[in-house]
């Protein structure tokens, strides 16, 4: 395959350390990304999806483990200026299209915020040009330029922020849930419309949803996450059509058809962390099922997967 | 079923690069912010006379051949006439040109103390809410035990220590003063600072202080206005009251506190030495909040329609 781009290693995120209210949001997960490809990473509300993204790209100062970009470590002490070429190469798109806009600067100062900062432009024809540029590539108009969030519907929103981070030309970008709070027509003109910049660009994605069906359409390959884990990663096909560890299974059995006759036969799987009997002694890894296909079990577990 | 020819249809409907436009004329924050204040009839009378009385500041001594402090024995204790628009006081000093004197000291110091609340209540609300955890912690428990000292002691002490002047008055406003505007900013600060913008903000590298002036700032610029607008009618007042009782600024110079001050053992025979201020003080406070109240309604973005 591909060159690797990304490698976590064991990234721990816990928040309120030392404290009784602590919080293992993320509790040690690795995962390698390729380059130019789009992982998706999917699970229940609250599983550290969104977490494992904002440590990635320094939100958070993760707790322990290592995010290797390119091979540099992501975290750890960094100089000013290794700090800011490692912004421009990874940038992130968020949720909420309604709050990730700020409500008192114009759409020009917005998608100009990188450009500004990294001052990559010398004059103030250069950068509006360079706004034009990206407004046209998001399917905009120049004219929207001087507007403000508010006048702009979901959709369009969502496109200014990703406009944004395209502003510095980044290899790698974090979708955090990026169509989630969008209309479902719309959902398809955001999601194509990343495809089409990853073709184009070669851009690399971590795609973080919880639609799955959404989610195979975009990504190569899958992760699945519960509790603060990584419990299967596989490429997406393999992963929709032979689901090994039982969550995955309960996940994908949720899947809504539009076709009331195996609707009406679809039987839902509920998953029980109690069906593994782990015993204390078991060591519980990633371990590789068939070529490229990850599950999170046990030793006597994996044996068994193996033989299917 | 009827066959319809193709060439009998014909596209009227938008062009595919018009579906983007927006038709709705782009206007700014601040625009619809006076949008929505205009429509309140109070609050744009309260903007009126506030500008009429700042007029009068500015104008008003000059429109007598008075000076505030021109006494005129031979012409004591006069009543308002022709001569005199609102009548002298016990020196003889013409008191339309002290009231309007004293508008200037009174509306200075009222806008002066909101403008110190201003810088330090921002500057210290904001990095409290910003950095959090421990220095927030101690920062507002600092502001905490500032806030628990009785007031008028401290004015008092402020006083003998370094006598009453004006720039004492302006002190003795603001010590305690900017306390309100740093958890105000505090608040908006915390609401604010884990906002997806915010964090945008962050992955593309922006350093601490431009998240400050560019995102956090402006978008609590709103309670931040209401609070300033609001700070000036208390400081006048806290002027005037201080004045009132003999802890404001010394003789000649008047404020409207001092001169109602002066006023009120003469209430009986010659009213007008107290009345004429005691009007414009709760004329100014009037004014400035109705037009804090307009404002903080016109910047609430629930009340947009």
């Amino acid at each position: 395959m591909a060159e690797k781009l990304l490698e976590i290693k064991n990234l721990k995120q816990h928040f309120n350390v030392g404290k009784p209210n602590m919080v293992k949001a993320v509790d040690g997960i690795s995962f390698d990304i390729y380059k130019g490809e789009t992982l998706g990473l999917v699970g229940e509300s609250g599983c550290g999806k969104s977490t494992t993204g904002r440590s990635i790209i320094r939100l958070y100062d993760a707790t322990d483990g290592q995010v290797n970009y390119d091979g540099v470590n992501v975290h750890g002490k960094k100089s000013a200026k290794d700090l800011k070429a490692f912004n421009r190469k990874m940038q992130m798109i968020f949720q909420d299209p309604y709050a990730s806009l700020n409500p008192r600067m114009t759409v020009a100062d917005i998608i100009a915020e990188g450009i500004d900062i990294h001052g990559l432009v010398k004059t103030k024809k250069e950068r509006m040009e360079r706004v034009y540029e990206l407004l046209e590539t998001v399917g905009l108009n120049k004219e929207h330029a001087n507007r403000y969030p508010h006048e702009f519907s979901g959709g369009q929103r969502q496109r200014i922020g990703i406009a944004r981070a395209l502003a510095v030309d980044p290899e790698f970008i974090i979708a955090d849930e990026p169509i989630s709070a969008l209309d479902v027509s719309i959902q398809a003109q955001v999601v194509n419309l990343m495809k089409k910049l990853q073709r184009e660009k070669g851009l690399t994605y971590l795609f973080i949803a919880h639609d799955l069906s959404m989610v195979k359409y975009i990504s190569d390959r899958i992760g699945v996450m519960y509790f603060g884990k990584l419990v299967e990663l596989a490429p997406a096909n393999e992963l929709y059509n032979n689901p090994i560890h039982p969550y995955t299974q309960s996940l994908l059995s949720a899947i809504p058809l539009p076709d009331p006759e195996s609707e009406r036969t679809r039987q839902r799987k509920a998953y029980d962390p109690a069906v593994h009997q782990y015993s204390d002694d078991e060591q519980l890894e990633m371990r590789e099922v068939s070529p490229g296909h990850f599950v999170y079990c046990s030793e006597k577990e994996f044996k068994q997967y193996s033989v299917k | 079923m009827m066959q319809i020819p193709n060439d009998k249809f014909k596209v009227v409907g938008t062009h595919l690069s018009d579906t983007e436009k927006i038709s709705k004329p782009s206007l700014s924050f601040w625009k619809d912010v006076f949008i929505r204040f205009r429509k309140n009839k109070l609050a744009v009378f309260g903007l009126i006379l506030l500008a009429i009385l700042i007029f009068m500041a500015i104008f008003g001594p000059y429109m007598t051949e008075y000076d505030y402090k021109m006494t005129d024995l031979t012409n004591k204790n006069q009543a308002p006439s022709a001569e005199h628009w609102f009548g002298t006081d016990d020196l003889g000093r013409d008191v339309f040109t002290r009231t309007w004197e004293g508008a200037r000291i009174s509306i200075f110091i009222g806008v002066a103390a909101a403008l110190i609340d201003l810088f330090i209540g921002v500057a210290w609300g904001g990095i409290a809410g910003y950095k959090g955890g421990r220095t927030d912690e101690l920062m507002m428990r600092g502001a905490d035990i500032l806030s628990g000292i009785p007031y008028l002691l401290l004015v008092i002490l402020l006083m003998v220590v370094l006598g009453q002047s004006l720039g004492t008055m302006i002190i003795a406003m603001t010590i305690t003063g900017w306390i309100n505007m740093s958890r105000i900013v505090r608040g908006q600060v915390l609401m604010l600072k884990s906002q997806e913008y915010v964090l945008a903000s962050k992955t593309l590298g922006a350093s601490t202080s431009r998240i400050m002036s560019k995102h956090l700032i402006p978008n609590s610029m709103g309670p931040i206005l209401v609070t300033m607008t609001l700070t000036v009618p208390s400081a006048i007042f806290t002027e005037a009251y201080l004045g009132f009782l003999g802890l404001g600024l010394t003789p000649p110079l008047a404020s409207w506190g001092t001169m109602a001050n002066d006023g009120l053992p003469a209430l009986r025979y010659y009213p007008w030495r107290l009345f004429f201020p005691a009007t414009f003080i709760c004329l100014t406070i009037f004014a400035f909040n109705v037009v804090g109240d307009g404002l903080r309604d016109a910047l609430d973005p629930r009340m947009r329609k």
